[in-house]
């Protein structure tokens, strides 16, 4: 279990978490939704340790992040996968999967070799084991990623913003894989724009404004008129966030000038 | 009489000085490099003192020319530190150290070119500050400083020269010896200059084969 206990983080004066009260329990699927600024993503940034907490605790199966051994621990038992993929761009999509097996938690490269082509198989790249990050398209790139993060077999899997910098084919391709890892069982957080997504997978939804947790509601209920819907800022954001183009009519369309060269 | 023509033997002491200038080159380049790199970790480890006292001397090194490095070398340690130097030991020194200084700016800028995103999914995976630095960083700073390296070689080849001033029997010397024989300026140090341009092509043609395994993950970023 993941529990994050009255956590607050500044960055300067500027407030970012304040008096966070979350836990995961295996086997859940905890969307957290909010505008961008809300702190979502330093939220996971506080759970993986990239950034320290200055107020309250974090642990994961009870081990403290604040903590220099509880941290490797931690850092063990999740898995996270970034908005802007963070690949290692000097080595293939296999030796990306393969690395922190090997180096981490030092298992053989055999078996870690056939576990990685099995995954990368999985989401459809067996072909593409090979290639080099800047050979992949970005959807390509994200179901590397999300190998990567599995490949250490994590019990709790932290999703940050991992579809914003797709458009909506690749983005498709690679919520299709979440689904099924959801199907499976797989423990997640995820933090995320795409809301009939995140509706259609997760079992608690959690909605953070200005750095507080606002609602932390079953799905059903958060969409439901007399759960989530009833709180006016959820409504609206909401409202906005399914008809984006009330909201932005002047977005542009879609181009993908990397299929045209 | 005086032997004003060039003889048979000539070539052959040619060579010598070129071997003692490659030697020399070589020798200074390798001490250099792993210097260099070794005081750009201190930087990357943010080490206390050090880092600061490095980049004070490696500005000195860079700013001041090498010459005046070699005198201070050659004449100031007996002088100062009564630490006698033999004309080769000073030329290693003085060469190896600006070596250093060079390639510690090359790969300080060059680690700080990988970016911090990669270091951080490294992070969170568990990797230790070492499997970082040797297996993300090294890498790719390598790519990146290979081409300023090289063209640093080349010039550091060009500045072993300068140890002939303190009676290194270097390429250079021995064109010096073999001019005030013959008198014939124009064709000894046409030959001399062109030895030094055809090693430093050498090394261009080599390090850019390097360059160019070293980028082959960045070949499709363009697209």
């Amino acid at each position: 279990m993941i529990a994050i206990e009255k956590v607050g983080k500044n960055f300067g004066s500027t407030t970012v978490l304040d008096g966070v009260e979350l836990a995961i329990a295996p086997g859940e699927v905890v969307s957290i939704l909010g505008a961008s600024g809300s702190g979502k993503s330093t939220l996971i940034r506080c759970i993986n340790g990239l950034e320290t907490v200055d107020a309250g605790r974090i642990t994961v199966d009870g081990f403290d992040v604040a903590e220099k051994a509880g941290l490797a621990e931690a850092r063990r038992r999740s898995a996270t996968v970034f908005q802007l993929f963070n690949l290692y761009p000097h080595m293939t999509a296999l030796e990306n999967v393969m690395l922190a097996p090997t180096m981490v938690l030092k298992r053989p490269r055999a078996e870690v070799e056939a576990e990685a082509r099995a995954l990368l198989e999985r989401v459809g790249l067996a072909a593409r084991a090979e290639a080099y990050p800047a050979q992949l398209s970005g959807g390509q790139r994200q179901r590397v990623g999300i190998c990567r993060a599995l490949a250490m077999k994590p019990r709790y899997l932290l999703l940050d913003e991992v579809t914003s910098a797709l458009d909506p084919e690749m983005t498709a391709e690679v919520l299709a894989i979440l689904a099924q890892l959801a199907r499976e069982g797989t423990t997640m957080l995820f933090v995320t724009h795409e809301i009939e997504f995140a509706r259609r997978i997760s079992t608690r939804v959690v909605f953070l404004e200005k750095g507080r947790i606002e609602v932390n509601l079953p799905t059903a209920e958060f969409f439901s008129e007399a759960g989530g819907l009833a709180n006016p800022r959820i409504a609206r954001f909401l409202s906005r966030m399914a008809a984006p183009e009330a909201a932005a009519p002047l977005s542009p369309a879609p181009t993908d000038a990397h299929e045209a060269s | 009489m005086r032997y004003a023509d060039f003889t048979w033997h000539d070539p052959i002491i040619l060579l010598q000085g070129l071997g003692v200038s490659l030697w020399l080159f070589l020798a200074t380049s390798a001490i250099g490099l792993a210097l260099g790199i070794g005081l750009a970790l201190t930087r990357y480890y943010r080490v206390p003192v050090v880092a600061r006292l490095v980049q004070v001397v490696a500005e000195f090194l860079k700013n001041s020319p090498v010459l005046v490095q070699l005198f201070l070398v050659f004449f100031g340690l007996p002088a100062m530190a009564h630490i006698n130097v033999t004309p080769v030991e000073a030329a290693m020194i003085t060469l190896a150290g600006n070596t250093a200084a060079f390639v510690y700016v090359i790969a300080v800028s060059a680690m700080e070119q990988v970016g911090r995103d990669q270091v951080e999914a490294a992070r969170v995976f568990g990797l230790t500050r070492g499997q970082i630095v040797w297996r993300i960083i090294a890498p790719q700073a390598l790519a990146f400083a290979i081409g300023p390296l090289i063209g640093l070689a080349v010039n550091q080849l060009q500045v072993t020269s300068l140890v002939s001033v303190v009676g290194v029997m270097d390429l250079t010397k021995v064109g010096n010896i073999l001019n005030m024989r013959t008198l014939k300026p124009f064709v000894v140090w046409t030959v001399v200059g062109a030895v030094y341009f055809i090693i430093a092509r050498l090394i261009a043609a080599l390090g850019g084969a390097l360059e160019r395994r070293l980028r082959a993950h960045a070949a499709w970023a363009g697209l």
